[in-house]
């Protein structure tokens, strides 16, 4: 029986993974159709949420089920602990791309800003705060993720410049609120997948050595 | 551990002919704390349970080495009272073994085996241990039927209430549940949780849930030896030891 419980907690992390990777390509994809002003491609976007609910769902009760039939202990409580955290963080981003590729729609033609804001260069940041996360979930390498609390300030303070920045821009020039407005709900999305990716970090500190540490 | 040891083992080796059960075994059992003694069947559990109380002395070609404290004193010593050490520190087996007499007799029977002979004493001790055992709502009426009548988990609390009768300091369980059903287990693992107000609990159980459950502290012994002791949390959460986390994780065993 312990083999086979073993067996089905490594197809779930498995799993998981393949959907966090899943969502993270939403947020990195939904990213490009912004830059693009790519309708076509946003809405492709969009369409992947229903995926990413199902799959949320399939995994979660699997994880429940787990739980309920085998009362793991140790570190397979904390690989379906930290597996749950994994999911509900990666549904997060998920969802985050699927936000951003919606306005793609409503930006697009809209007038544009004198200079060009460094949201490509947030995202990038992001979503390799993101991939590190996920290579330390595979692999339980620990180094992957040793850095992330700065990489997180440097993101929030990526954050903070975008929101001054824009202001600027809409009392310079009225008609630019529009895109100004919804650049900074994409800025603030971002920031907040860094947010989900140094929690679920935190999780695969637990995961693998049973210890707590605080991500910020 | 914070709170106060009530037995101590230092260093303790215990054969059996020529087959090295116990390998220096090293614990402290804290005061009115539940430990629970986890490992697969054959790693020394029960024997060291039966240290405790000089169980294995009834065994031919025990040999032991080391020092077992109880209340800082020796139990191996020459000076120690067997009959008082089994009075301190009384037992529950895993089948449940009530005497063939009534439910007043078992109870009265150690009692009286120390000398309380008067009626009324022995009264409210049947009274008092049943209570704490939490059997006496069950069985208040028929205390002279015959104890063979009663269900398992019944009995198996009458045991604990008879182990009671004799106000022991430390109560060592062996399988205490292995031959009931969950209903009557979990009766036995309230009681437990309350029987820690006023006792000391050591516990051996192959079911890791119920040790998880029901303990303060665990120690967890493979082939002889101790391989990790602490409270109970640390170990079912995140143990030190890989044989630990492999154990209590079924990857053997």
């Amino acid at each position: 029986m312990a083999e086979k419980f073993h067996t089905d907690l490594e197809q779930l992390r498995k799993e998981t993974l393949a959907m966090a990777r899943f969502a993270r390509n939403m947020l990195s994809d939904s990213l490009l159709a912004l830059m693009n002003e790519d309708i076509d491609a946003a809405k492709e976007i969009v369409s992947r949420k229903m995926y990413i609910r199902d799959t949320t769902n399939a995994l979660e009760e699997r994880a429940y089920l787990l739980i309920a039939m085998n009362q793991p202990m140790a570190k397979d409580m904390r690989v379906i602990a930290c597996t749950l955290k994994i999911i509900a963080g990666s549904e997060r981003i998920g969802r985050y791309g699927k936000d951003i590729a919606n306005m793609v729609k409503h930006i697009r033609g809209q007038p544009n800003f004198m200079q060009p804001l460094p949201i490509q260069h947030m995202a990038d940041q992001v979503i390799a705060m993101i991939d590190d996360t996920l290579a330390a979930y595979e692999t339980e390498n620990l180094e992957k993720i040793a850095g992330l609390s700065f990489r997180d300030d440097a993101v929030d303070s990526l954050w903070h410049s975008i929101f001054r920045e824009t202001l600027t821009f809409m009392m310079e020039n009225p008609k630019t609120i529009t895109r100004s407005t919804y650049y900074i709900m994409v800025a603030r999305y971002l920031e907040r997948s860094g947010d989900h990716a140094c929690k679920m970090a935190e999780n695969i500190h637990y995961m693998v050595t049973g210890e707590r540490i605080e991500i910020k | 551990m914070s709170t106060e040891a009530i037995i101590q083992t230092e260093n303790l080796n215990l054969w059996y002919g020529d087959s090295h059960a116990l390998q220096s075994v090293s614990m402290v059992i804290p005061k009115n704390r539940v430990t629970a003694l986890i490992g697969p069947s054959g790693c020394g559990k029960s024997t060291l349970l039966r240290c405790f109380n000089r169980l294995n002395d009834l065994i031919d070609h025990v040999k032991i080495d080391g020092k077992i404290l109880l209340d800082k004193e020796d139990v191996q010593g020459p000076a120690t009272d067997v009959v008082l050490l089994r009075k301190k520190v009384g037992m529950v087996f895993q089948k449940p073994n009530p005497f063939p007499k009534s439910i007043f007799e078992n109870i009265a029977y150690g009692p009286r085996v120390h000398g309380v002979r008067d009626k009324n004493v022995l009264d409210s001790i049947v009274e008092r241990s049943l209570k704490h055992a939490a059997l006496y709502d069950e069985v208040k009426d028929r205390l002279h039927d015959s104890a063979l009548g009663l269900s398992g988990g019944q009995q198996q609390r009458l045991c604990i209430a008879r182990t009671l009768a004799v106000e022991p300091e430390v109560i060592l369980m062996d399988e205490p549940c292995s031959a009931l059903d969950p209903i009557a287990t979990a009766k036995i693992e309230n009681l437990i949780e309350m029987l820690k107000k006023e006792y000391t609990v050591i516990i051996v159980t192959h079911n890791m849930q119920q040790a998880a459950r029901v303990s303060d502290y665990t120690g967890f012994m493979y082939l002889g030896k101790l391989i990790e002791c602490g409270k109970t949390t640390q170990i079912f959460e995140h143990p030190k030891e890989e044989l630990t986390e492999n154990y209590i994780t079924g990857r053997f065993g």
